[in-house]
């Protein structure tokens, strides 16, 4: 009994919609009357998903209207974390939420006031065009684990990141940590494709993954030890004669550095760090090099492995210039930012912010790749290459985790407020003990959210935000790629939601920036992004109607033309840019956060490998845990472990089980598996429990099996690089939870 | 006269659930139905050396269908184009059907006392619409059309690759098909 809704009847328009729920921004038709929706479904002919959605693209009606929302601005009553809340108006909140931050600027500096952003749910060149013209640098994203220090490491090497890949015309294609078959499902269905004519596909991943199921040779690595192996690789590509000369000879600077530094990393040497073969390092360095035109694409493990991430980032990036995969047909496009249309980094006002305060942005003094000192350097020289900058809302970063160590202790100053959009900070970042002191203790903390999360549950303020039906948006990989894929609002947000770009320009409005925000809606910023594109429409609704897209035309071998953005305009094999920053020009080695080689008495209390943080369906981050119609599939957190592991800790499939670091401890159900190495531990990450209290000491179970608890935010941890902490290759115990409600502390 | 079937190609499923989520959110089920569950065999062997594949099942939508034939109200009914579908005023809840489907494609919704099952989508089918759980399947590992016509993609699937029946052998000639590889 098929419950279809008559979508012929009179008075239905089609909105050319997108889903929010993961980067993808799959396009959506959705069908709507008297505004509001009926019906949505995949749009067939958007040019990705082609009419695909995946289960949580499924249920955006339910998360449109669910009763869990929050659908009014809140104010606090009772003490903080007590769960007493006052509805009041829109304008009393941005009215009182600006007199406060007006006073901390007064009192402590506009540095006093941080920003934390979320996911791919937000108009992030807003937050950073009011914040730039408030004073403060100290805006952050989890963009650390996330892209965007492969983003600078690549851009600092050959003068932007390739992330386009020209998959159509390769013949081969590594999957570096990365599961496109759990989190780009419409990228998943081009490889799929592809594979049917010949492409080969490498799959490089401690778990045997849903993708790695289907590849043609599947590397299963020690979790953290990617360095290891990319350097095998380069000493395999040059040393065994499998580089591209002739781009090599013409297009690289430092060829002769780099021969001789990796020429102690041979496949033997990294066998034993890798846990693989050395036969099985050199099949796979081979088939990548010989089956040309290639690919790597990014995967975000590498992003996530700490100490020796940026050395890995920079690793990885040497394979594709050495084997001359950059810019030619079928292999990794280095498209430049777009030409054709107003970038985010042009929407941002960066050059408001004064010098004096870039100065002060927390972490610039140590981690400097994607802080003002790198990111002031490397957009220098996009702009002189290309003309424009990458976007600095995401590559030019406050340090989170010193952040919320700067909240904690005052140091090097005091941070007294937190304005939080859509994120939950303390179920995903680093430490989350840590992180949730620092949300206990910030003076001042306002969330713009969907949902009453732990994180908003301890807010002096909570705002109603639009989901994707609601709002209009623009895919375009961060302000980072030159084209554009446009949906539009299906709807005027329910309730008294708003987008979070009103929510910055309101505040903007209130603290003297009226003449900088000139677009009353987001569809008229959109509007004045679009209009140098030369389509001629009136409105930029008008232009999703029409156009939607906007692809430019493909420039294969554009380094003939105009070089690479580098100082020396060739591709830095023996990176200047990463010198003049302090940071070894070519790629040295760094064994895991925590191994056993170098930590060899942490390893006999934890003897296990940890790795974290891997995305699983039905869930995005620490979202969707309160939609049932998702939660059914996965309705606790599960974690990994080789029967054979568990058979010697006396463990049996199902039972709830502690995993303990040096950090803290979290309680998962065992799922035992041949999918993972019996050394290796894999943990599910984002988990909370939205059906628990979300008043203290509760906080929705935020750090019972929230598997950040056991990750690592220390200094000596981090990428000196970039500052991205450890989620991967750590050392941990596993054994049995006596009694499936204990509870650790709070 | 149409005769729609399914080919569901092994080879491309990922176990990713959205045909199941998709179903049940657009035929607005009680949490406990599911009319097209997928399940996950594997991983299989011993680590490294590892298998795993998905398997999505639905009503299979028989020619020979043993529900009609044990539906005593006659609600369950086999239209001409082979769509196996639950009229659901005429049904009393006796289960017969359930019992006598071998593929347990057949659940009681407790809410509304009548047994209920995947019906291709029947009305979007009559619309010129995929149904859903085609639609929205990313991987593409579910093909849907019309087996009588020979330009369709159904048609080349089932006369061009090896393609398997579940319980061919009991002779209720079910119209999905299945491409292990």
């Amino acid at each position: 009994m098929s419950k279809s809704i008559d979508l012929q009847q009179e008075g239905i328009e089609v909105k050319k919609s997108c889903c929010y729920f993961c980067h993808q921004n799959c396009g959506v038709l959705a069908y709507v009357k008297d505004g509001k929706v009926l019906a949505i479904e995949g749009d067939p002919s958007y040019p990705t998903n082609e009419g695909g959605l995946c289960c949580r693209g499924n249920i955006a009606l339910k998360h449109l209207d669910h009763p869990a929302r929050v659908n009014y601005p809140l104010k606090r009553v009772g003490k903080r974390g007590e769960g007493k809340w006052e509805q009041i108006p829109w304008d009393q909140a941005m009215d009182e939420i600006a007199a406060k931050l007006a006073a901390i600027r007064d009192e402590f500096g506009a540095e006093a006031v941080a920003t934390a952003g979320g996911t791919s749910r937000t108009d992030d060149w807003a937050r950073r065009r009011f914040m730039n013209m408030f004073g403060s640098p100290n805006c952050f994203h989890n963009s650390h684990l996330c892209w965007i220090p492969t983003f600078m490491v690549e851009t600092a090497i050959y003068g932007w990141c390739p992330f386009d890949l020209d998959l159509g015309a390769s013949r081969c294609l590594v999957l570096w940590g990365q599961n496109p078959g759990a989190s780009s499902m419409p990228e998943m269905h081009h490889i799929r494709e592809l594979q049917t004519k010949g492409l080969k596909v490498i799959v490089i991943d401690p778990r045997f993954t849903e993708t790695a199921a289907k590849a043609d040779l599947w590397l299963p690595l020690r979790p953290g030890s990617d360095l290891a192996l990319a350097l095998a690789w380069v000493n395999v590509i040059i040393h065994e004669g499998l580089y591209d000369a002739e781009f090599v000879t013409e297009y690289c600077e430092g060829f002769g550095e780099l021969a001789d530094h990796v020429e102690q990393f041979t496949p033997e040497w990294a066998a034993p760090l890798t846990w693989l073969t050395p036969e099985q390092i050199r099949e796979s360095a081979y088939m990548y090099a010989t089956s040309k035109p290639g690919n790597i694409q990014w995967g975000v493990a590498i992003d996530q492995l700490g100490k020796s991430a940026g050395a890995a980032m920079h690793a990885r990036a040497l394979l594709r210039a050495l084997t001359g995969n950059l810019d030619c047909p079928g292999s990794d496009l280095l498209t430049g930012p777009s030409q054709d249309s107003i970038t985010d980094e042009e929407m941002e006002a960066n050059d408001m912010l004064p010098e004096a305060q870039k100065a002060k942005q927390i972490g610039a003094d140590r981690f400097k790749l994607i802080t003002w000192p790198g990111y002031g350097r490397i957009a220098e020289l996009a702009k002189k290459h290309w003309g424009k900058a990458p976007t600095a809302e995401w590559m030019c970063e406050a340090h989170p985790p010193s952040v919320f160590n700067a909240i904690i202790t005052g140091e090097p100053y005091q941070i007294k407020a937190l304005l939080v959009s859509a994120t939950n900070p303390v179920n995903s970042y680093g430490q989350s003990k840590m992180t949730l002191e620092a949300l206990r203790k910030v003076d001042f903390m306002v969330t713009c959210e969907y949902w009453m999360t732990p994180t908003a549950a301890l807010s002096d303020y909570v705002l109603p935000i639009a989901g994707a039906l609601e709002r209009p948006t623009i895919t375009n990989s961060y302000g980072c790629a030159d084209f554009l894929l446009c949906s539009q609002r299906a709807i005027q947000p329910m309730y008294e939601r708003r987008n979070d770009y009103n929510f910055w320009r309101d505040l903007g409005m209130r603290m003297g920036q009226e003449e900088m925000w000139p677009w009353e809606t987001v569809e008229d910023a959109y509007h004045y992004r679009i209009e140098p594109l030369g389509y001629g429409a009136e409105s930029y609704d008008e232009f999703v109607d029409l156009y939607r897209f906007h692809f430019p035309e493909r420039e294969y071998f554009k380094y003939k033309r105009i070089g690479f953005g580098t100082p020396s305009g060739k591709v830095e094999l023996y990176s200047s840019t990463l010198k003049d920053l302090g940071y070894p020009p070519l790629p040295e080695y760094a064994g895991p956060v925590e191994n056993e080689l170098d930590d060899p008495e942490l390893a006999k209390e934890y003897p296990l490998v940890l790795t974290t943080g891997n995305g699983f369906m039905p869930f995005h981050h620490s979202e969707h845990f309160q939609i049932k119609e998702l939660r059914f599939l996965r309705h606790e957190p599960r974690v990994e472990i080789n029967p054979a592991t568990a058979a010697e800790l006396g463990i049996a499939d199902e039972d709830w089980v502690w995993i303990e670091t040096r950090r803290g401890r979290i309680k998962q159900k065992a799922a035992l598996t041949q999918g993972v190495a019996p050394r290796v531990i894999v943990t599910e990450r984002g988990w909370w429990f939205p059906e628990r209290s979300m008043a203290e000491p509760e906080l929705g179970g935020c750090l019972e099996s929230n598997t950040n608890v056991l990750t690592s935010v220390d200094d000596e941890h981090c990428d000196p690089f970039s500052g991205t902490w450890a989620n991967r290759g750590l050392l941990c115990k596993v054994y049995k939870v006596n009694g499936a409600d204990a509870k650790e502390g709070k | 006269m149409a005769r729609y079937a399914m080919v569901f190609d092994i080879r491309r499923c990922i176990g990713c659930h959205s045909c199941t989520v998709a179903c049940r959110t657009k035929n607005e089920l009680p949490m406990d139905m599911i009319y097209n569950p997928v399940t996950t065999v594997g991983p299989t062997g011993v680590y490294p050396n590892l298998s795993m594949v998905h398997l999505p099942l639905i009503c299979m939508h028989c020619d020979n269908p043993p529900c009609v034939d044990a539906c005593p109200t006659g609600a369950s009914q086999r239209r001409d184009d082979g769509i196996v579908f639950v009229e659901d005023k005429k049904c009393v809840g006796c289960l017969a059907c359930v019992m006598a489907c071998p593929y347990g494609a057949r659940v009681k919704n407790h809410e509304s006392g009548a047994v209920q099952k995947c019906d291709f989508c029947k009305d979007r089918v009559d619309e010129g619409k995929l149904p859903y759980c085609v639609l929205t399947c990313h991987q593409k590992a579910r093909v849907f059309g019309d087996l009588d016509d020979e330009t369709s993609e159904v048609y080349k699937l089932v006369n061009g690759e090896r393609t398997v029946r579940l319980l061919a052998e009991l002779g209720t000639e079910p119209y999905a098909f299945y491409i292990y590889g």
